[in-house]
């Protein structure tokens, strides 16, 4: 079986240029962008330090950090990886399920963040005593 | 029957004469245990399959019993089930730990494994022009994960405190606690374990699938020239391998709550008046979780069912399908909304009712792919030259329960109708109806057509007609009449129901649905007897091409070795539905498009 | 049952052209990573799910600011920089490695595979002392029952609260038995044997004297879930790279031995390669998830 895993039907991609030279500035390129990473989260460290720490500004930063590891998990998939050297199909399946992150992580947060308001205000679990008298009165009596 | 059926028949003569050219010695454990043939792997799968569907459909008939007749005793359940019936009357923990592995044991090991482990590897390579699997060697790895997943989960039937019984969902608070129920001890933890294995079984499956399905097609077999059952199988595979680790995480998550005292899933739990230090988890997390992977499940189990019944369907109202891009782009648009709509199943759990409303638009886009589907079917029989074989009946009952179950899912998809019906017997009808029964004649459909090619012998139509009408009907009696109950707020997975003055008027519909349920479930022992028969004494098929298909899969030998064709695969050269073309009954993809026809 | 077989000499598989221009190893191992991507994706959207279900939670500027051999110097992001530079290090060092197998160069991928190796054992080493540091934990919380102790980082219970204030603090260390102030004391002034003994002789009063005398910050119990999270996630992503390891060296093994020089290509070192990529992937992730935000 392995006969039919590379053979002629496969033609190796071509190596760009020098090959390694494309490699060492990735590298050279992750490192700067974990470096500026590093920067931001001193900065957010020093704003959390002070009195009155901003939370629009730190949101800001946090969400600097996420778009740089972004660019940072887009070099490594594409480069190191070699995604970027495949073709245009191969790159298409593996990223559009990839897009259900998306969904998948708007959603969740979301009704995380719907959970902690539930939280604080008891809104979810104990009805309020003057809507719902009885039943209040009922589930009061069960909790030990 | 045009010159083109023939073809393939001088393959048939030289079958015996090329026995003993394997090109390695097999022998009876590389060729039925251990063997990585996909077309002996699909069977494996299918009669583990089997096997599990009698022990969960034998689950549902014991504990039917005590929802028909909650007065009465049976000694002779004592006699079986030991402690568990106690003078002859269903414990009540029992009764939770059968309904629990009824569904676990269906939803995953039947038709999940069963379903499209076997059609997935039996039909994939066949119809798509490969002789074996991308990786044979994973492929067997996938159904051996599935046999230790089988036994551990077999073998949590007979411990001590009984297998898992907090539903087939395992929600958490009952399935983290240790102590919150006697299903809750080991048995919960053999569940995991071997869902663990279960999932590794079904990744390395579905990446085969997958990749063979992209990577080994013939020459000329483009991806739109597929059946639409590899159509179907292929999305069926996206769907496992994206949504399988999410369950996978959640397990281990909740594993790590059982056993180490972590708080993923718990906060603010009192136990016999103590407070437990577990503190700033959700429960609900574990459900978005779950249903991450609940919701693709359920088109895990019916998109092969979908894909079969439209190759059935075309195949024997003698015409192309109709619309074939329609019918893939709706397969697409499921599989995507599939991963889009999880929390439908949660909305009364205090999910966020503005989130909700996201879920209720999403759920009910549903039904636009759907219904597009079941146009195509219905269009696809319209004038249709119609055969009326065993496998042809079952896609047609599946075509009609898809339609009956699919309906009751847009009152469920809304979430204020929801907050009524939720954990009623309306939900237990609709997803029996939609994706139970329905897929299961989507199992049946693909069974009776494709057995001559799995084993040369023809199922006995007797038998056969026998099964498919008292089951349709059956399946009707059973689940028609429980959405009365549950729109009359009769709520699912309880013991009994003899305390509450209104579901009293239940009690002689209860009774009547477990006496159809004992019926229908006789007839598929019926089935199984059939297969079994007709596999060592059933009519010889005599011909490579019996049903006049044109998908690849009946241009191999009637009993293809392994590596399926004996010389070349061959070329395709057209897509698989050209039914009733320029004259020709059927043209199978391997014929070259001639000089007269309309092109391809 | 008759059946019939292929001759030795059939071609397995006469498609023409790869679709994808790849190997169907090659397609899967892409597709398995993508799985694996969910399992790492739905492990850290719950965690940031739970995350934002509470109103505090710990502050990794202070949980991890601690380095080896520097005492209780305060450097937040420092150790943890440098784990993600040794990743993406030994990166870089496999993908040279893939590159000399292009060339057919088995003294190169020798070369790089051991880099890659040694990269992947000092990454486990840093996350081995990062556990020990915090399982053994030198904070100081205020407890439920009104008492102060030293309060390691597990997944049942974690030191990262918010900060008690001071006049709290005086009055729980009133009510703290002597045992805890003993091991307390002889936290903060971290000495040997010598102090542990003497402590133990102390009396309450002149123990509380000698904590007050430290600078002490006492803080609440932190959100129970961080600790299952921490520890879950990057002990699975630890179990990754120990995998990765485990794999790269019997890719370095095949190597030393000719297979892939018998077998024409060192396609599997590209496979292992993916794989190791995928674990530096995660880290990017996991290090932005835990650490940074």
């Amino acid at each position: 079986m392995s006969s039919a895993a590379t053979s002629a039907d496969i033609s190796l991609a071509p190596e760009h240029g020098s090959g390694t030279k494309r490699i060492w500035k990735t590298f050279w390129l992750l490192s700067v962008l974990t470096v500026i990473e590093l920067g931001i989260g001193l900065t957010i460290y020093n704003i959390h330090k002070g009195a009155n720490p901003n939370p629009t500004l730190v949101l800001a930063f946090k969400g600097m950090v996420c778009i740089l590891t972004l660019a940072k998990a887009y070099y490594i998939v594409s480069i190191f990886m070699h995604l970027g050297d495949e073709i245009r199909n191969m790159i298409m399946t593996i990223v559009v399920p990839l897009c259900l992150f998306i969904w998948f992580i708007t959603a969740f947060l979301w009704d995380g963040n719907s959970w902690k308001i539930l939280r604080n205000t008891n809104a979810g679990s104990r009805p309020a005593q003057t809507e719902q008298h009885q039943p209040a009165a009922i589930e009061k009596g069960e909790k030990p | 029957m045009s010159s083109v059926a023939t073809l393939h028949g001088a393959d048939v003569h030289g079958a015996h004469d090329t026995h003993h050219e394997h090109h390695h010695h097999e022998t009876f454990i590389t060729k039925y245990v251990f063997s990585q043939d996909h077309k002996m792997i699909a069977k494996q799968f299918l009669v583990t399959g089997m096997i599990w569907a009698i022990i969960g459909g034998l689950f549902s008939v014991i504990f039917r019993l005590q929802l028909g007749y909650p007065d009465s005793t049976f000694p002779w359940l004592e006699d079986f089930l030991g402690h568990w019936a106690k003078g002859g009357k269903l414990q009540p923990e029992f009764y939770y730990a059968l309904v629990t592995m009824h569904g676990t044991i269906l939803v995953f090991f039947v038709l999940t494994a069963g379903l499209s482990g076997t059609f997935a590897n039996f039909l994939i390579p066949l119809q798509v022009g490969a002789r074996d699997m991308a990786s044979p060697f994973l492929n067997m790895l996938s159904y051996w994960f599935f046999f230790i997943a089988s036994v551990i989960m077999f073998s949590s039937l007979f411990v001590q405190t009984g297998p898992a019984s907090g539903g087939w969902t395992i929600y958490p608070p009952l399935s983290a606690l240790g102590d919150a129920s006697s299903g809750s001890k080991i048995g919960m933890d053999l569940w995991l374990v071997s869902m663990a294995m279960f999932i590794v079984s079904a990744l390395l499956g579905g990446l085969n699938y997958i990749t063979t399905i992209l990577n080994m097609r013939t020459k000329g077999m483009s991806m739109t020239r597929l059946p639409l059952t590899v159509w179907a199988l292929f999305f069926t595979a996206v769907l496992g391998v994206l949504s399988f680790p999410v369950l996978l995480s959640g397990a281990i998550l909740l594993l790590f709550d059982r056993n180490l005292g972590t708080s993923f899933y718990l906060s603010d739990i009192v136990i016999a008046g103590k407070i437990l230090p577990n503190e700033g988890g959700s429960a609900i997390l574990f459900q978005h979780l779950f249903w991450f992977l609940g919701h693709p499940e359920v088109y895990i189990i019916l998109l092969p069912a979908m894909g079969m019944s439209s190759e059935i369907l075309s195949v024997n109202s003698r015409k192309p399908i109709f619309g074939y891009m329609a019918m893939v782009g709706s397969l697409f648009a499921i599989a995507i909304l599939a991963f889009l709509v999880w929390a439908h199943h949660m909305f009364v759990t205090g999910l966020n009712p503005f989130l909700g409303s996201f879920f209720v638009l999403l759920t009910l886009l549903i039904a636009v792919p759907s219904a597009i589907k079941v146009f195509n079917w219905l269009t696809t029989l319209w004038r249709g030259n119609i055969r009326f074989t065993p496998g042809m009946l079952f896609a047609i009952g599946f075509v009609s329960l898809f339609i009956s179950g699919g309906l009751t899912g847009i009152f469920l998809g809304n979430s204020a109708l929801d907050l009524h019906l939720h954990d009623t017997y309306f939900v237990v009808a609709h997803f029996h109806i939609v994706m139970g029964v329905a897929s299961f004649f989507g199992m049946f459909a693909g069974v009776y057509h494709w057995f001559p090619k799995m084993f040369g012998r023809y199922l006995n139509n007797t038998m056969a007609y026998i099964h498919f009408w008292v089951t349709i009907i059956g399946a009707y009696l059973i689940f028609w009449p429980m959405h009365y109950e549950g729109l009359a707020g009769m709520p699912r997975r309880y013991y009994e129901f003899s305390n509450w003055e209104s579901f009293k008027m239940f009690g002689g519909l209860n009774e009547f649905i477990s006496l159809v349920a004992m019926i229908v479930f006789a007839v598929q022992l019926l089935f199984v007897f059939n297969f079994f028969y007709s596999m060592f004494k059933g009519r010889k098929v005599t011909t490579t091409n019996p049903w006049g298909s044109n998908t690849l899969e009946w241009t191999t030998p009637i009993n293809p070795g392994h590596g399926n064709w004996v010389g070349e695969i061959p070329e395709v050269h057209r897509g698989a539905y050209d039914y009733a073309k320029d004259g020709h009954e059927f043209i199978p993809q391997n014929v070259p498009v001639g000089a007269d026809e309309t092109s391809h | 049952m008759s059946t019939t077989a292929i001759p030795t000499n059939t071609k397995w598989w006469n498609g023409g052209r790869s679709p994808f221009n790849a190997s169907y190893g090659k397609v899967m191992m892409w597709y398995f990573l993508m799985s694996d991507a969910f399992t790492f994706g739905a492990f850290l959207i719950s965690y940031g799910t739970i995350r934002f279900s509470v109103n505090n939670w710990a502050d990794p500027n202070h949980v991890f600011n601690a380095f080896p051999f520097a005492g209780h110097a305060n450097l937040p992001l420092a150790f943890v920089s440098l784990m993600t530079f040794i990743l993406i290090f030994s990166s870089v060092t496999m993908v040279l490695a893939v590159h000399e197998g292009h060339k057919m160069n088995r003294k190169g991928v020798e070369k790089y595979m051991i880099l890659t190796i040694f990269g992947g054992l000092a990454f486990l080493s840093c996350q081995a002392w990062e556990w020990t540091h915090l399982l053994t934990g030198e904070h100081v919380a205020l407890l439920k029952d009104g008492t102060l102790s030293i309060l390691p980082t597990t997944v049942k219970s974690n030191p990262w609260g918010l900060e008690v204030a001071h006049d709290a603090m005086l009055a729980a260390l009133q009510k703290t038995p002597h045992d805890q102030l003993a091991s307390i004391a002889a936290t903060l002034h971290h000495g040997g044997e010598a102090v542990v003994h003497d402590v133990k002789t102390m009396s309450d009063a002149e123990l509380i004297s000698l904590i007050q005398s430290s600078d002490l910050h006492v803080s609440n119990p932190g959100p129970i879930a961080f600790g299952g999270y921490f520890f879950g996630i990057t002990g699975f992503h630890g179990f990754h790279v120990f995998s990765g390891v485990i794999i790269n060296i019997v890719m370095l093994a095949k190597t030393k031995l000719g297979h892939f020089d018998q077998r024409g290509h060192y396609e599997m070192i590209e496979k292992a390669g993916l794989y190791w990529h995928f674990v530096d992937l995660v880290w990017v992730f996991v290090f932005l998830c835990f650490y940074l935000i």
